[in-house]
């Protein structure tokens, strides 16, 4: 299962300097870069793509690999206004194409990415949560995303796992999973055989506006100076910093995640399971461990430092996943980990062309896991069709203000 | 979470190390907490008899077992609070978070720290080294020491250094049927010889002690060779045969010279490697000495490690044997004693003399033993594409090897093949994979470096850790 994983990391030439020029200039290796990388070279485009270290080694790699297409909860309040339903709604469509997408992406790339669908279950332990549930399931049945309401007796005989008191569930057959560890490099693999230059442990220095060359972007490397008509800045939890050294202000910041992860048992989880008033994700992997997370917060380091986890973020996650699945209680914890999220102020992806650096381009998502591919393609589209052909939506825009 | 405050020190393990440090620490006024994951107190080499034996004799028991009676009665202080059969999950803001099944999880503060946390047996994967019957010495020495249960009817010793041959003439004494011993080290060179005689000052226990377990096995006539190593373990459903070959100096079997016999137990001790996993927790700085069991923390004379208030003692630090280990612990509380004021520099380089004369000693003797028998890079390669290098994940070598081929690093090939990510944390198998790694890529196993460190150090039950008193913070947006 990983020939395309293993293929990608052995082709020699990602070691080597990087060329002088190139049309576009992709810096950052996740998987909205090496994604980007294949759908501009699907479409002929000239690309080279540095990575200060490995491809897909921040949280393109380390995330639980998770699709949420149901309405995340942090969105979520009671008594919504039909405004925010709408804007709500309008997030749930772009998570419903998401869903095709990756339908259709291992066809796409022909390679097993470990895409599985087997529905995700959201809990809710109060009459009040379970308000916002059915108010979450409105939503989204209006936006066309399938989802499911079941209580008591119903609850109980479709999902015996859980604590039978809880309030009650929605269900959404979509939500499913893919193997994070795959589906960067395989896109990677895929943008190489199209003529992708990757070049790793090639890191931005410093990035310089020119006038009057040919080239409009003027990138210092550890590994050499690149000349680039357009450069995408793809640098996942560090594209603030690096939009910072052009004056931009990108709305964004960042949170260390914890995660969980338990020893083996047979295999009876086949959806994930959240919460939809305290922080969970839990699910079980083909490998039958257990991965519980959710937004339980790491504590920050300086890089090249990774985020360390934080003792009561294992002890309070645990006590929400042992509340909604009281048979854990017995599973041995082994690993911790922790990622960095980027998320945006608004929660909206910032895509697109600055205005005010043209030439320069963004592509951030906060669940990028989920929505990355997508909006790689919907960024590949606008940068390849005629100028003014495609236009990104107005919500995305890199150069916006958030209060 | 409960806490418990208030300690001067926390000691974690309790070996010969930690038990002197904190017997040496108490005597001087501190308050001391001296946590072991084991129910009786006493470490690999002080190890207690189990639970629910009489001890009658306890001479019979040998010179340690008095040894670690001695030193264990030491601490019988009202400042000394003994906390056995909890578990260290991780050290966070200055406290150490541990686990008990039945005092749940507790949080100790300390203003100094020492770590003692010992040495586990050198996994060596060879063809059959997974099948029941195939054993580390730690392991056949805690059988037989606390449970008085052999862990066969003939026993075939494969192992190399000092404990190679203690381990098997203990085994012996204790009644346990060794019938073979093999060192993988070339029999001694005058010039390793030479080193060596020229380092016996204040060892001559040591030596004593070696001639002694020497006769062990003459007495018993179980033949000893230098220059063989284990080759294969084989047998339908458990051990019934083992291959041994002579060994050139790197410790690559020499083709030809194989010998298979028949066995039921096989005990396999290669050395140790220190368990570090608290160390890299909390940071601190770490060297390469292949002679003290490869990444090795760094400290100073009295035991300070690079992180403030944390020390670092006994075999964990790299392994240099229960003598050197009581003499570190000494002078760490005695280190400590003086930066808490409790006697004065002048006091506390007094009574350190007479330990670090000991420990200088032991250390150029252990430094000289450790070149006699210096690890082989052939250990490593004794594997076929078919055994398995991760047991906890049954990821075997043939699985492997294609992902080394296109990279050097540790997390890239645990991340593919899922190799380490099992119930032992990749205490078996993350040091072969980073040797696999340093071969192929004819690179310093040194430059190959760690995965990151993360709690927590032991698997423990979730149930045991949960705790609903923790409350998420709300949501960036309401």
């Amino acid at each position: 299962m990983s020939e395309f994983l293993v293929g990608y990391l052995s082709n020699q030439s990602n070691h080597e300097d990087p060329p002088r020029e190139c049309d576009v200039l992709i810096i950052g290796g996740g998987l909205l870069g090496t994604s980007l990388a294949y759908y501009l070279a699907k479409e002929g485009t000239d690309v080279t793509l540095i990575e200060r270290e490995e491809i897909n080694r921040e949280a393109s790699g380390t995330n639980a690999g998770s699709f949420h297409f149901q309405i995340a909860l942090h969105q979520l309040t009671p008594n919504m206004t039909n405004s925010e339903k709408e804007r709500l709604a309008s997030e749930v469509r772009l998570q419903v194409d998401a869903a095709k997408l990756w339908d259709n992406l291992e066809q796409e790339l022909d390679a097993d990415l470990g895409v599985h669908f087997d529905g995700g279950i959201m809990v809710a332990e109060t009459e009040e949560e379970m308000g916002v549930l059915r108010d979450k399931d409105e939503i989204e049945k209006s936006a066309g995303l399938e989802s499911h309401i079941l209580t008591g007796d119903e609850m109980r005989a479709f999902a015996p796992y859980l604590a039978p008191d809880l309030a009650g569930i929605s269900f959404c057959p979509r939500e499913g999973h893919a193997n994070p560890l795959l589906v960067g490099p395989t896109y990677a693999y895929r943008a190489a055989e199209r003529g992708v230059r990757f070049r790793t442990d090639c890191g931005a220095e410093s990035i310089e506006v020119l006038t009057g060359e040919k080239h409009r972007f003027k990138v210092t490397t550890n590994k050499g100076v690149i000349k680039a008509n357009r450069v995408v800045n793809a640098a996942g939890a560090w594209t603030g910093e690096l939009a910072a050294q052009l004056g931009l202000k990108l709305p964004m910041g960042l949170s260390g995640l914890h995660v969980n992860v338990t020893e083996p048992r047979e295999y009876f989880l086949k959806s994930m399971v959240q919460h939809i008033g305290r922080r969970l994700t839990l699910k079980q992997t083909h490998n039958n461990t257990f991965i519980i997370g959710g937004g339980w917060p790491s504590r920050p380091e300086p890089y090249p430092k990774r985020y360390s986890n934080i003792w009561n973020s294992t002890s309070g996650n645990l006590a929400v996943a042992l509340r909604v699945l009281p048979m854990l209680k017995d599973v041995k914890l082994i690993r911790t980990w922790s990622g960095v999220w980027a998320y945006t102020l608004d929660f909206k992806p910032i895509l697109g062309e600055s205005e005010r650096i043209p030439g320069y381009h963004v592509a951030m998502v906060p669940t990028g896991f989920t929505l990355g591919p997508m909006v790689a393609q919907m960024l590949s589209e606008y940068m390849t069709a005629p100028k003014g052909s495609v236009k990104l939506p107005e919500e995305f825009r890199v150069d916006r203000e958030v209060a | 979470m409960k806490s418990v405050t208030g300690n001067d020190l926390v000691v974690i393990g309790g070996g010969p190390a930690g038990i002197a440090a904190a017997a040496t620490a108490s005597s001087l006024g501190l308050r001391v907490a001296l946590i072991d994951e084991r129910v009786t107190l006493g470490g690999q080499i002080f190890k207690r008899v189990g639970p629910g034996f009489d001890l009658r004799e306890r001479k019979s028991l040998g010179k340690d077992y008095a040894r670690g009676s001695d030193l264990i009665d030491e601490i019988d202080r009202p400042n000394v609070t003994v906390l056995t059969s909890t578990t260290v999950l991780t050290i966070e803001d200055g406290k150490v978070i541990t686990s008990h099944a039945e005092e749940g999880i507790r949080a100790l503060d300390y203003r100094f720290l020492i770590i003692a946390p010992g040495a586990y047996d050198r996994p060596v994967a060879f063809p059959g080294w997974t099948l029941p019957g195939v054993m580390t010495a730690g392991a056949v020495q805690t059988m037989v020491k606390t449970q008085r249960i052999s862990p066969g009817k003939k026993i075939f010793f494969a192992g190399s250094g000092p404990l190679a041959l203690a381990f098997s003439a203990q085994l012996i004494g204790l009644g346990a049927p060794v019938f073979r011993v093999i060192e993988s080290a070339p029999f001694p060179s005058p010039v390793n010889a030479l080193r060596l005689l020229s380092r016996i000052g204040g060892n001559l226990d040591l030596i004593r002690d070696a001639a002694k377990y020497r006769s062990v096995l003459l007495k018993a006539r179980v033949p000893f060779k230098y220059g063989r190593i284990i080759v294969k373990a084989e047998g339908e459903g458990r051990l019934e045969y083992v291959t041994h070959a002579k060994a050139d100096r790197e410790w690559n079997p020499i083709p030809g010279t194989e010998v298979r016999e028949a066995c039921d137990a096989l005990c396999v001790g290669y050395g140790f490697f220190p368990s570090h996993e608290l160390f890299r927790l909390v940071d601190c700085a770490f060297e390469y000495d292949e002679n003290r069991g490869g990444f090795s923390v760094i400290k100073d004379e009295w035991g300070a490690t690079s992180v403030d208030s944390v020390f670092a003692v006994g075999d964990g630090t790299g392994v240099t044997g229960s003598y050197s280990a009581v003499a570190q612990g000494r002078l760490a509380g005695l280190q400590i004693a003086s930066r808490l004021k409790k006697i004065t520099e002048e006091e506390r380089d007094s009574t350190a003399k007479p330990y670090a004369r000991e420990l200088r000693a032991r250390n150029r003797f252990q430094s000289a033993l450790n070149k006699m028998f210096d690890v082989g890079a052939g250990i490593y390669r004794l594997a076929d594409s078919k055994t398995v290098i991760c047991r906890c994940e049954s990821v075997t070598r043939g699985a492997i090897d294609p992902i080394i081929d296109s990279t050097d690093d540790v997390s890239v090939v645990k991340g593919i093949s899922r190799a380490g990510m099992g119930l032992c944390q990749g205490r078996n198998c993350q040091r072969h994979i980073a040797a696999m790694i340093a071969d192929r890529h004819q690179k310093p196993i040194s430059s190959v470096s760690f995965q990151t460190p993360r709690f927590p150090v032991k698997p423990v039950e979730i149930g045991a850790i949960a705790d609903d008193s923790v409350r998420e913070e709300k949501y960036f947006i309401t």
